[in-house]
C-alpha cells in the first residue's frame, strides 16, 4: 500500500460538514489565540521566578501579579487549545491520529505533565503571603513541566509532518511496534521557535500591565515604569533571538518547498520584522506604546501561524494529501448553529469583560445596564430556540416518547 | 487502519475509562454548582446576610481549582485517550459533530471568563451585576451539558441518522431527553454534596447549618429526580440494550446498575441524615468519603451506559473494533463488512512486507497483527490479562486448540454482543493460531 493511498483511505468516511478552508481559518485563528496564552503562561512563570529570586519590593509585587496571572492564563490556554485540537482532527485526521497512536504513552503523559504544571502554578500562587508568592521551587517545577509538555506536543507535531518515515519508525523485521512508548522526531529550531516568543510575549504583557494600571493610585509610578521597561526590553531581545531562530528553521525546510517565496511566510516574516523595528522605537515610551505593540504582536502571531499552516500544507502535499480534496457532506444547520453561537458568545463575553476592565482600571463599574440585560438573556434565548428545535425534530422522528 | 496501541493486561480502553470517570465529578460540578451559588447569593442579598457570601467565596474557589484545572484537563484528556485508543471512532464522531463541539467550546470560553470575573469581583461590583455574571456562568455551563449529552446519546441510539445522516436527527435521538433530564437532576445532586463539604468549614454556625440544610435539599431533590429520569432512560434504551442488561443477557451490566443505585442511595441518606436532619454531623472527612462513594456510583452508571452499546461503539454504525458496520446512504458511506470479508490484511498499512503473504512460519505473527485490530480494543491477549483476557475466556469455554478457536470465530456471527470476524479464511486461521499460541503460555 502506497503512503498516499493510506492517507486518503484514512480520511473519515463521513467527510467534512463544511468547506475545509473554513476549518483551516478557524484552526489558525484559534491556534494563534491558544499559543498567545501559552506564551503568557510560560513567559509569566519564568519572569515570576526571576522576580521572586531578585526579591526587591517591586519585583516581589510583580512576581505575585504574574503568579496570579499564570493560573488564569493556564485555564485560558487550555480552553482555547480545545478548538485547534478539534479542527486539526477534522482536516488533518490521518496525520493526527497516526502520530498520536504511534506515541500513545506520550500523548497520555502530556496530560499528566500538564496536571503537574498547573498544580504547581496554583500552589505557587496560593501559598504566597501578602506581598509575595510562595516558594520559587513550585514555579520552577511548573516551568520545567510546561517545557516538558511543550517538548512532547512538539514531537507529536513533527511526527505528523514526516509521514514518509512512519513505516521505518514502527516496523522492524517481522515486528510492528504497538507499544506506543517512543517519540520519534524532534527539531530544536522548530521547538525554540515556539518557546522563544514566550519571553517576547510576556514582555508585551508587562507593557500592557503598566499601561492598564497607570491611572490607579495604588500602583506606584516607578513600579509601573520599571515593569514597562523590563517588558519592552524582554520583547525586543527575544524578538531578535526569534528572528535568528526563524532563519535557522527556514534553512532547514526542504528547498523543494521554496518556502522563502511563500506569500504567507513573507507576510508573517515581514510583520515580525516590523514588530522588531517598532520595539526599537517603543523603548522611548513603553507605557504609551503598549496597545499598538500588543496589536502588532498578535498580528505577528496570527500570520506566523498561517505561515506554519502553509508549511504543513507543503509537507502533507508532498505525501499526496490535500485538505481541499476532502469529501464534502455539507450540513448548513450545524454550521449556522456554530456561527450564530460564536457571534452570540462574543456579545455575552463582552459584558463580564467590560465590567472587569472598568473595575480594574477605575475601581468601579460604569453603567452597562443594556449590555448586562442582553448578555444575561442571550443564553436563555439560545436554549429556548435549540430546545424548541429539538422538540420539533424529536416529535417528527417519533423519538420523544 | 491506524497504528494500533496495545496495552498489556488492560487494553487501551482503560485510559478512557479512568479519565472519563474522573472527569464526570468536576464536569457535573461545573455545570450544576452555580445554580446553587446564585440561589445562595440571592438569599444573602434579599435577607441582608453578608455571612452567606463567605460560602460563595469558598465554593467558587473550589470550583475554580477543581473544575477549571482538573476538570478541563481531563475533558481534553478524554479526547487524547480516545485519539490513541479508538481513533476511527472519535474521528467519526468529530466529523459528524464538529460544529456541535465547536458550539460547546464557545460556552466553555464563556464559563471560564465568567467564573474568574465572578470570583475576583465579589464585593467589587453591584450585587445585581455580580448576580448577572453568576447567571451567565450557570447557563453557559449547563448548556455545555445540553450539547455534549446529544453526542453521548448519539453513541447509544443513532436512530434515523443512519438513514438521513442529519446532524440534528442524530443529536435529538431517543435517549437524548431522558439523559439530559437525568444528568441535569444528578448534577444538582453532585453540586449539593460539594456544597455540603464546602459549607462544613464555615465559621458562623447558623450560616453553616442553613447552607448545609439547603444544599442537602437541593442534593436530595436532584437524586430523586435523577432516579426518576434514569428510569425513563432505561425505558427508552434500544431493545438490544434492554435485552443485554435488564433481561440478563450480560449479568454484569445489571450488577453495575445495582451498584450505581446503592451508591446513590448511600449519598442520599447521608444528605438526609448528616445534612438535612443533623447538619452539625456534616464534615469534610465524611463528605469526601461520600464523594468517593458518589464517584463509584457514577463510574458504575457510566460503565452501564457504555456497556449496553455493544457490539457497537457508535450505535448501528461502527463496531467496537472501529469497523464501519452499516451503510449511511445520505453521506455515501459504505459498510466495511463486505470490503474486509475477502481480506483484512490488505487494508492495514503498518504491516511488514514479510507478513503480507501468510505462510506456516509467519502465521502467528500475522494473526497477532489482525487480532489487534479485530479483538484488541476490548480484549487482552495476555494469560493474566485483567480486561476480558481471551486466554481465560477460551479456557472457560473449553476451547484451547486452533481448530476450536477458529470454529468459535465462525460462530461469532450469531452472537449479538460481538462484532463478527471480518477477513479471509486464511486470516481467520492465522488469528486462531495466534490465540491458540497464547493459551499454552
Amino acid at each position: 500500500m502506497e503512503l498516499s493511498t493510506y492517507l486518503n483511505a484514512m480520511r473519515d468516511a463521513s467527510g467534512v460538514p463544511f468547506y475545509p478552508v473554513v476549518f483551516q481559518f478557524f484552526l489558525v485563528l484559534t491556534f494563534a489565540l491558544h499559543i498567545m496564552f501559552v506564551n503568557f503562561l510560560l513567559g509569566g512563570v519564568a519572569v515570576s521566578i526571576w522576580a521572586r529570586i531578585k526579591a526587591t519590593p517591586n519585583s516581589l509585587r510583580l512576581s505575585k501579579a504574574l503568579a496570579r496571572a499564570a493560573t488564569i492564563n493556564a485555564s485560558l490556554a487550555m480552553v482555547l487549545g480545545v478548538a485547534p485540537l478539534l479542527f486539526v482532527q477534522v482536516i488533518y485526521d490521518p496525520f493526527w491520529y497516526t502520530a498520536n497512536s504511534m506515541s500513545a504513552y506520550w500523548a497520555m503523559a502530556f496530560l499528566l505533565i500538564l496536571a503537574v504544571a498547573f498544580t504547581a502554578s496554583y500552589v505557587f500562587y496560593l501559598s504566597g503571603r501578602d506581598k509575595a508568592p510562595g516558594a520559587s521551587g513550585w514555579a520552577v517545577l511548573a516551568l520545567l513541566a510546561l517545557l516538558s509538555a511543550g517538548a512532547v506536543i512538539h514531537a507529536l507535531s513533527v511526527e505528523q509532518l514526516l509521514p514518509q518515515m512512519w513505516k521505518s519508525w514502527l516496523i522492524s523485521g517481522q515486528e510492528v511496534d504497538a507499544s506506543g512508548k517512543s517519540l520519534y522526531a524532534f527539531e530544536w529550531h522548530r521547538f525554540l521557535h515556539f518557546m522563544a516568543p514566550s519571553i517576547a510575549m510576556i514582555g508585551v504583557y508587562l507593557m500592557l500591565y503598566a499601561w492598564f494600571f497607570q491611572g490607579r493610585k495604588d500602583y506606584d509610578k516607578t513600579y509601573l515604569q520599571e515593569t514597562a521597561s523590563l517588558g519592552v526590553n524582554l520583547a525586543l531581545y527575544a524578538t531578535a533571538a526569534q528572528i535568528i531562530i526563524g532563519l535557522w528553521w527556514l534553512f532547514s525546510v526542504p528547498m523543494e518547498f521554496a518556502f522563502y517565496k511563500n506569500p504567507f511566510f513573507l507576510i508573517g516574516a515581514g510583520i515580525g520584522t516590523g514588530f522588531f523595528l517598532f520595539l526599537l522605537s517603543a523603548r522611548a515610551n513603553p507605557i504609551k506604546n503598549a496597545p499598538i505593540t500588543a496589536l502588532i504582536a498578535f498580528l505577528t502571531i496570527f500570520f506566523m501561524s498561517y505561515a506554519r499552516e502553509a508549511l504543513r500544507m507543503a509537507y502533507t502535499g508532498k505525501a499526496g494529501y490535500s485538505i481541499f480534496d476532502y469529501k464534502l457532506s455539507l450540513d448548513w444547520g450545524s454550521t449556522v448553529l456554530f456561527l450564530g453561537t460564536f457571534v452570540m458568545g462574543l456579545i455575552v463575553m463582552a459584558y463580564p469583560i467590560l465590567v472587569a476592565v472598568q473595575v480594574a482600571k477605575n475601581g468601579k463599574e460604569s453603567n452597562n445596564e443594556g449590555l448586562g440585560k442582553l448578555a444575561t438573556a442571550l443564553p436563555v434565548v439560545w436554549f429556548l430556540v435549540v430546545a424548541g428545535l429539538g422538540i420539533i425534530i424529536s416529535l417528527k422522528n417519533g423519538t420523544l416518547f | 487502519m491506524y497504528p494500533f496501541w496495545e496495552v498489556p493486561f488492560w487494553t487501551s480502553g482503560i485510559f478512557i475509562a479512568l479519565i472519563a470517570s474522573f472527569h464526570i465529578l468536576p464536569s457535573h460540578l461545573a455545570t450544576g454548582a452555580f445554580w446553587f451559588n446564585v440561589f445562595i447569593e440571592r438569599k444573602a442579598l434579599n435577607e441582608n446576610r453578608p455571612g452567606l457570601l463567605n460560602f460563595i467565596r469558598r465554593y467558587t474557589l473550589m470550583i475554580l481549582v477543581f473544575c477549571f484545572v482538573y476538570g478541563s484537563l481531563t475533558g481534553v484528556g478524554i479526547w487524547f485517550a480516545a485519539t490513541v485508543a479508538s481513533p476511527r471512532s472519535i474521528s467519526a464522531l468529530i466529523h459528524n459533530y464538529v460544529w456541535g463541539w465547536a458550539t460547546e467550546w464557545v460556552f466553555f470560553i464563556l464559563e471560564i471568563v465568567a467564573i474568574y470575573i465572578y470570583y475576583y469581583t465579589l464585593d467589587k461590583v453591584s450585587p445585581k451585576t455580580h448576580m448577572r455574571i453568576g447567571w451567565i456562568y450557570a447557563w453557559s455551563a449547563w448548556i455545555s451539558m445540553v450539547i455534549i449529552t446529544g453526542i453521548l446519546a448519539f453513541m447509544l441510539s443513532s436512530d434515523s441518522w443512519i438513514r438521513t445522516g442529519g446532524f440534528f436527527d442524530g443529536f435529538f435521538n431517543s435517549t437524548y431527553w431522558p439523559q439530559l433530564f437525568a444528568r441535569t437532576a444528578l448534577m444538582l445532586g453532585i453540586a449539593g454534596l460539594y456544597a455540603i463539604i464546602s459549607a462544613s468549614g464555615m465559621q458562623n454556625e447558623k450560616d453553616r447549618n442553613e447552607v448545609i440544610r439547603l444544599a442537602s435539599l437541593w442534593g436530595m431533590a436532584g437524586m430523586v429526580l435523577g432516579g426518576i429520569f434514569s428510569a425513563w432512560f432505561l425505558y427508552k434504551m434500544p431493545e438490544s440494550a434492554k435485552s443485554m442488561s435488564l433481561s440478563g443477557g450480560l449479568p454484569y451490566l445489571k450488577n453495575m446498575l445495582y451498584a450505581a443505585v446503592v451508591c446513590y442511595g448511600l449519598v442520599f441518606f447521608y444528605m438526609l441524615i448528616a445534612g438535612f436532619l443533623r447538619p452539625h454531623l456534616a464534615g469534610k472527612t465524611l463528605g469526601i468519603l461520600m464523594l468517593v462513594v458518589l464517584f463509584l456510583g457514577i463510574g458504575a452508571g457510566e460503565g452501564f451506559r457504555e456497556g449496553v452499546r455493544r457490539p457497537y461503539i457508535i450505535s448501528q454504525f461502527m463496531y467496537g473494533n472501529q469497523i464501519i458496520a452499516a451503510d449511511v446512504p445520505a453521506k455515501a458511506i459504505k459498510s466495511e463488512k463486505e470490503l474486509f470479508k475477502d481480506g483484512f490484511l490488505a487494508h492495514i498499512y503498518f504491516v511488514p512486507d514479510s507478513l503480507r503473504t501468510i505462510t506456516p512460519e509467519n502465521e502467528k505473527a500475522v494473526g497477532h497483527v489482525i487480532a489487534r485490530y479485530q479483538c484488541g480494543n476490548c480484549h487482552t491477549f495476555d494469560a493474566g490479562g485483567r480486561m476480558r483476557a481471551l486466554p481465560a475466556l477460551f479456557t472457560k469455554l473449553g476451547m484451547t486448540s486452533k481448530d476450536d478457536i477458529a470454529a468459535w470465530m465462525d460462530a461469532m456471527e450469531g452472537y449479538a454482543y460481538m462484532p463478527p470476524f471480518l477477513g479471509s479464511d486464511e486470516e481467520k486461521q492465522a488469528v486462531a493460531a495466534f490465540l491458540a499460541s497464547k493459551m499454552s503460555k
